[in-house]
């Protein structure tokens, strides 16, 4: 599957939640798959933290690395592309295309830096939403996600539940833990003592990558679980014996060292920075008496929740907290806790069991009449 | 469908359609299709084992994995018609608890469960083998539970019967159920 991305510039101002406006905005964005005659096929995928808008397929022919989602993204897969049509698209604040830190101030002509406004999850839909306008879209037969992603759907669900006729939630959550938020400024922590940070000033220079590189050995950490790392590493040396020396000694430091350093070669440090901050806020509850108020408009939108066993980042408590306010609500949604081990990793590995679930789940949401309300 | 087991027909007899139906420990959701197919009724299914709750969305089934405390304890007061335990009494570690949270969350409760005080058991206990499960059988702890047990066990939870159907080898069971019922089913509310 040969894919290309596109792109989409609006030549208007996004107002942000956090009271800044943005633009103009530009999105990279890539289709998979071919709309339908009444157009009730499409489904989005939005992307965590690292992803992009190259969900699956490759660009070229001989294109080393597929999408980031390939196993779950294609003909005959789970997200199939025989039957959808499939739209991915890298979120604001992110740096694979779409307006970021990196891109250029049209006020200053020069890279945004950290004159960049913040912006959260919300604000990414909402620029989802101009370009399900642009591609002619009135509703989403599904809205899924991992992680990040995860996040990006329910709010779709929260935003737009009238043209969400499902939301699929993989390893995500309504709020951070206290944890993940601690993890996340530990990483950020990491970018700001690199000097070559400066402030977020550093386009055209050295870049931060130091700092990014630890930033993201910590991600890497929190995406693994115990057991996953002692299945993977174990106490694994580089070489045969103890080298008694600060060099790389077991294989999981020389994994994290890798995974950092590869990290630095495709992702901008600010963009890092701005995307955690997004996660961070993200909190449907934010201001209102409960969790389930949030979800008090939506009728016919139906949810369903995936948790993954050893994923300690987002745990299943939260999925377990998200699905008691849908149901609260009276709203249909099932819940499943995959047993494995991958840690949060899970929700890209575990691609049969998800690919089996999502296919009899997006069977009842076709079938069933939409608008039919469903809650009890 | 010669599979059924016994309760299933006992209980689809006792939903009316269209009721708004939550089912405890749904297992691989036969009887919540059988439900959905011939009483139109509105499901929801509680179930703690993955691969079950894979089933039941095969079947085009909400349910949500989990016990069944944390799961009666996800809805509201009175928003289901019926609330249905079946075949799964005998295993909950306190039942009464979980008795008066169905008739919160539900107008009625179903609750069905083999009934230990049948002939064949009672004769099994008299020469010597015990009651339940064998210890062999890999089953897990269960209660065993009696028509009188239970009718006690609904007055301590401040409930009331409302019906009671009783089924045997060969179907239903009129006379003197106490011996000849191998599984009972009631319908119950709070009195």
């Amino acid at each position: 599957m040969i894919v290309q991305t596109q792109y989409v510039t609006f030549e208007r101002e996004l107002k942000l939640h956090s009271g800044a406006t943005l633009g103009p905005i530009t999105l990279a964005y890539e289709t998979y798959g071919t709309l339908n005659q009444d157009r009730s096929n499409a489904i989005l995928i939005c992307h965590a933290w690292s992803g992009d808008a190259h969900v699956a397929g490759y660009h070229t022919p001989d294109d080393p690395k597929p999408g980031w989602w390939d196993d779950a993204v294609g003909p005959g897969k789970a997200f199939d592309t025989d039957k959808y049509f499939i739209v991915c698209s890298n979120t604001i604040g992110g740096c694979s295309g779409s307006t970021g830190p990196a891109s250029i101030n049209p006020q200053t002509g020069r890279p945004y830096g950290l004159s960049f406004p913040i912006v959260t999850i919300p604000d990414m839909v909402e620029a989802q939403r101009w370009l399900m306008d642009h591609l002619g879209l009135s509703s989403w037969l599904t809205v899924t996600g991992g992680s990040m992603g995860g996040m990006q759907a329910l709010q779709w669900a929260v935003s737009y539940p009238e043209r969400t006729r499902s939301a699929i939630i993989l390893a995500a959550t309504a709020a951070l833990s206290p944890q993940t938020i601690a993890l996340n400024e530990v990483a950020r922590q990491a970018i700001y003592a690199d000097p070559n940070w400066n402030k977020g000033d550093y386009y055209g220079k050295t870049p931060p990558n130091a700092g990014l590189a630890v930033a993201r050995m910590i991600g890497h950490i929190t995406f693994l679980s115990d057991a996953s790392m002692r299945e993977k590493f174990g106490r694994r040396l580089k070489n045969e014996k103890f080298g008694y020396s600060f060099e790389t000694e077991f294989e999981v430091e020389s994994y994290l060292r890798y995974r950092g350093n590869a990290f630095t070669k495709r992702f901008d440090a600010n963009a890092f920075l701005y995307l955690s901050k997004a996660m961070d806020y993200f909190d449907l509850a934010y201001g209102l008496p409960s969790l389930a108020s949030a979800f008090r408009h939506i009728t016919d939108t139906r949810f369903l929740v995936v948790s993954y066993t050893s994923d300690w980042l987002y745990p299943s408590w939260q999925s377990k907290e998200l699905v008691r306010a849908l149901l609260q609500n009276g709203l249909d949604a099932t819940y499943v806790e995959i047993d494995s081990n991958y840690g949060h990793d899970a929700f890209l590995l575990e691609v049969d069991r998800l690919a089996e679930i999502t296919r009899d789940f997006l069977k009842r949401v076709e079938t069933t009449d939409w608008r039919v309300t469903v809650s009890i | 469908m010669a599979s059924h087991r016994l309760d299933l027909e006992a209980i689809i007899d006792l939903i009316p359609p269209k009721a708004r139906v939550l089912d405890l420990g749904c297992g691989d959701g036969l009887l919540l299709a059988l439900l959905v197919q011939r009483r139109q009724v509105v499901a929801r299914g509680v179930e703690l084992v993955e691969a079950n709750v894979r089933a039941c969305i095969a079947r085009g089934l909400s349910v949500r994995q989990g016990n069944i405390e944390e799961g009666l304890a996800d809805y509201g007061d009175g928003v289901f018609d019926y609330v249905i335990l079946s075949e799964t009494l005998a295993y909950l570690d306190r039942p009464l608890p979980v008795c008066a949270e169905m008739l919160r969350v539900g107008k009625r409760a179903v609750i069905s469960f083999d009934n230990a005080g049948h002939w064949a058991h009672r004769w099994r206990a008299l020469r010597g083998g015990g009651t339940g499960h064998d210890l062999c059988s890999g089953e897990p702890r269960a209660r065993s539970i009696t028509l009188s047990q239970f009718a006690a066990f609904v007055a301590c939870a401040g409930a009331r019967i409302e019906q009671r159907v009783f089924v045997g080898g060969r179907g239903r069971i009129r006379r003197w159920p106490a011996l000849f019922a191998r599984i009972a089913v009631y319908v119950i509310s709070r009195s």
